[in-house]
């Protein structure tokens, strides 16, 4: 079973301040830790764990600045066996279609069963690169899978619907799943795992090599155009507790007890 | 006629017991080489060395029990009465080979004398086994596992002495020699049997007893009577000096050292009796993880634990302080977390998100680099920023720099140090932490991260007198980077500061505090680096101050469970947590105020003063926190 792995490299929003660039267009990354995508995360642990029982090939690529080496790193600290890396430049600005044109590019002359990517991004959340890039290699896919079996070269998915319900979809080989996040636990990563990968040498493609018109990608060839970022406005019922921690907890369990819940 | 004893007296025939003799001093010599074949896979370059002072304590805790006495002392009469009982009675065969086959003395007096002691020394391991059996099973002793081997081992010494002296009445019965008094116990057996029956059934006795001597010293190395020859071992390295395998060149999991003690342990049950985990009911038990990792590395046995376990363990260090023969457990579940860190794929969840926060933050608490807010409104030197040389370094450490609690810390030892004029500086945005977690929880890599980081930012400052906020840090600094690498700097930890101030007349108290207070070791401070009593003269150093102390204190203190990483592991706790034994403890004494030395401690008995209910009558300060109150 050989699988291509799709990763992404996205900042670490979790506990930052976040600030939007002036221009509203993007945040601003300085000061922000990046880390691998969450969903891509579950990806690379269920390709490892399909490899595990079925053998074969794990390849994972990403597209992305010399930065976002560390995220293959990391998947290839987890099990898989080859890295490539699609250099950003000429990608900047790209919607959806642009990276999936990237990674088609590259896709298209490589031996594979299934390919892996997380159901979305935890950036730009548009979770349209996966199944464009299935139309593009004209395969079949399924997505928000949160169970995989493999059974007498058939793919078994389980995908999560809307309110609680599931959907069970057999898919043929070759095929594109879609991962969503707590399909699994990732494993830990150490950093001895990490260190023993250092000298693995990743694959690098630049778009000149790729064969692609420079205008389909790249902000020129994106058909969507980002026109401004803003934080979600402060609602009516939204209440911000302000003082020393005695005085916003003495609030908040006021708060909480005025409307019953104590 | 002159006393004296014909060896294999009606008996025999002497080639096959010869025979047997040499059967099973192989199994035992074959045992033996099973037992050093696995002791070698974990010995890579280091040397042990000779040392007076480990042969001294194989004296004081071997021979004498020093530490089995210690806390039990009916445990240490049993011990001696066996270990000096059958210790005698081996040296008297040996002696009486010597007699038979070399030189032959043992006659007139000598023979009497010789005669008498052994006499006394089968006294004595018959009253040790009667102890044990007691103990065992009618005590019933709770840290005493009973398994099957427990029964079968104590049976089988007991059937060799009785065999023993029956053997002795029924010759006496026989020979009935005019001396025969100074056989005074095996005497007692003389007048079972007519002259003639005891000369019929004598040979079929000792064949018995023969037999039953024989297979004894075979079963040494399979059954824990190993421990003859691994706890002394055991008790021997332990001062031999530590080593850290750079973590890629590790192969194996286990040293030498760590082997040897895990072959050594009787399953004696005491550090379960004392261990924190243990004592609030998790499922943790050091002596299992020990004795199931024994069975399956010496054994064969494919026992497993069950890797949730090793995560309990806070590495509080009270097993090593009760071990009669020096195991610590906390450093071989170390080794066994190293292990699933490097596997990866059952790591808990909470513990690998700390990790994972470590390796990109460089603090276990949130995804943040703002370590200096504390500072805000205090004037203290960045060394970072402004290069002056020969400052004491304080290094805050993450929780104390992040930890909303703990943060009060580091702000008061500041006040105090700017009281006292003392110039000192923080490495501020640039301080890494200091590896503790890491090293506690396996993730071997990041700890030779921190640390190199760590004394690369010493080194670049010219800084040479550390100071600490936590034990944990000053634990890790002081003991472990050496060896790691070569450094020249002397850490303390602001208790030793705040003492060394006192002493110089820098820092006095003026007014005094009529207060009831007892004070909390932290593990790290107390039984890791045996800092005892510089918190408790800080504290009689601030007049009218009353110190009670807990029932648990010093080298016995009780953990507050948040050392070993268990601090981000919540989903570990029970119904008890430990730091609430530990803050009803603390309320058992009346004092009002509980001091205490380190972030975590302080941030865990906070919480179970409040979960307790004790927040009116009792208030957890730390020794900052407190000394500054005393000042102001």
């Amino acid at each position: 079973m050989n699988i291509i792995l799709c990763v992404k490299q996205v900042p670490d929003v979790t506990e930052a301040d976040i600030r939007i660039k002036k221009d509203g267009k993007d945040i601003e990354k300085e000061d922000l830790e990046m880390v691998i995508n969450e969903w891509d995360n579950y990806a690379v642990e269920e390709a490892v764990r399909i490899k595990e029982k079925y053998g074969g090939k794990i390849t994972v690529i990403t597209l992305g600045d010399e930065e976002s080496e560390d995220v293959l790193r990391r998947a290839l600290a987890m099990g898989a066996d080859e890295a490539i890396r699609i250099d950003e430049e000429g990608f900047e600005g790209s919607d959806p279609r642009g990276i999936a044109l990237g990674l088609y590019h590259v896709i298209k002359d490589l031996p594979f069963d299934l390919i892996l990517t997380g159901a979305q991004s935890a950036d730009m959340g548009w979770a349209q690169v996966g199944v464009l890039l299935a139309g593009m290699l004209n395969i079949p896919y399924a997505t928000l899978a949160v169970q995989i079996e493999i059974k007498d070269k058939k793919v078994i998915v389980k995908r999560e619907l809307e309110s609680n319900t599931f959907e069970n979809v057999e898919l043929p080989i070759p095929s594109l799943i879609t991962i969503q996040s707590g399909i699994n636990e990732p494993r830990y990563v150490s950093v001895l795992g990490i260190r023993r990968v250092r000298k693995l040498k990743i694959e690098e493609k630049f778009l000149d090599d790729l064969e692609i018109p420079p205008d389909k990608v790249g902000e020129k060839g994106s058909i969507i155009e980002s026109m401004k970022l803003m934080p979600p406005p402060e609602g009516k019922g939204a209440e911000i507790i302000e003082g020393s921690i005695e005085e916003v907890c003495e609030r908040l369990a006021q708060i909480i007890k005025e409307k019953g819940g104590l | 006629m002159i006393p004296e004893r014909e060896l294999f007296w009606h008996a025999g025939p002497k080639t096959l017991f010869y025979l047997l003799s040499l059967v099973s001093v192989s199994i035992f010599f074959y045992g033996l080489t099973r037992h050093i074949s696995v002791w070698k896979k974990g010995l890579k370059k280091e040397k042990i060395h000779l040392s007076c002072k480990s042969i001294g304590s194989v004296i004081k805790d071997g021979i004498f029990a020093g530490r089995i006495l210690k806390g039990d002392i009916s445990a240490g009469i049993m011990h001696l009465l066996i270990f000096w009982g059958f210790s005698f009675l081996f040296l008297g065969t040996i002696v009486l080979a010597f007699d038979h086959y070399i030189y032959h003395f043992l006659f007139g007096k000598k023979y009497l004398f010789f005669s008498f002691s052994l006499e006394v020394a089968g006294i004595m391991l018959i009253l040790g086994l009667f102890l044990a059996f007691i103990r065992r099973y009618v005590q019933k002793i709770g840290r005493l596992e009973n398994k099957r081997e427990d029964f079968i081992v104590l049976l089988w010494l007991v059937l060799i002495t009785f065999t023993g002296f029956f053997l002795e009445g029924l010759r006496l019965s026989y020979q009935n020699p005019e001396w025969k008094k100074f056989s005074f116990f095996g005497l007692l057996f003389s007048n079972i049997f007519s002259k003639d029956t005891a000369y019929m059934i004598y040979p079929f006795f000792w064949w018995i007893h023969v037999l039953l001597s024989l297979s004894f010293i075979s079963a040494i190395p399979f059954t824990k009577l190993f421990h003859m020859i691994a706890s002394p071992l055991s008790i021997y390295i332990k001062d031999q000096p530590y080593f850290i395998v750079p973590v890629e060149e590790r192969e194996d999991v286990f040293t030498y050292r760590e082997l040897i003690q895990i072959d050594a342990c009787t399953r004696c049950g005491r550090c379960v009796e004392i261990c924190p985990s243990s004592g609030v009911g998790e499922p943790f038990a050091p002596r299992d993880v020990i004795s199931l990792i024994k069975e399956k590395i010496f054994f064969g046995k494919k026992t497993e634990y069950d890797p949730k376990l090793i995560w309990y363990c806070t590495t509080c260090g009270a097993c090593l302080e009760v071990c009669p023969i020096y195991i610590p457990p906390f450093r071989i579940i170390r080794e066994l977390r190293a292990r699933e860190i490097e596997d990866g794929t059952r790591v808990p969840a909470l513990m690998a998100q700390t990790l994972e926060r470590l390796y990109k933050y460089n603090n276990p608490w949130v995804s943040s680099k703002k370590r200096t807010e504390w500072v805000k409104g205090l004037d203290i030197i960045d060394i970072t920023k402004e290069k002056e040389e020969g400052l004491l370094c304080y290094f805050v450490g993450c929780t104390t720099s992040y930890e909303t609690r703990a943060q009060e810390i580091a702000r008061s030892f500041s006040k105090i140090l700017n009281r006292c004029g003392v110039r000192f500086g923080i490495l501020g945005r640039k301080e890494p932490c200091c590896g503790d977690i890491a090293r506690r929880v396996g993730e071997d890599g990041l700890f030779e991260d921190h640390t190199i980081s760590c004394i690369e930012l010493f080194q670049e400052y010219g800084i040479k007198e550390v100071v600490t906020s936590s034990p944990h840090c000053l634990w890790t600094m002081k003991n472990e980077y050496p060896l790691l690498k070569d450094i020249d700097i002397s850490f303390f930890h602001y208790s030793q500061i705040l003492e060394r101030l006192i002493n110089e007349g820098v820092l006095n108290f003026k007014k005094g505090l009529n207060i009831k207070v007892t004070y909390h070791d932290p593990c790290y401070l107390g039984r890791h680096n045996r800092i005892f009593d510089s918190p408790r003269n800080v504290i009689k150093a601030i007049p009218g101050i009353k110190l009670i102390e807990m029932e648990h204190n010093k080298e016995n203190s009780l953990c507050c469970g948040g050392g070993g990483g268990r601090m981000w592991q919540e989903e570990l706790d029970v119904d008890v947590k430990m730091s609430e034994r530990r803050i009803m403890e603390v309320y058992d004494t009346g004092a009002e105020i509980v001091i205490t030395c380190c972030p975590l401690c302080l941030i865990m008995l906070e919480d179970a003063r409040k979960t307790k209910g004790l927040e009116e009558s009792l208030k957890v300060m730390d020794l900052n926190e407190f000394v500054l109150m005393a000042l102001e």
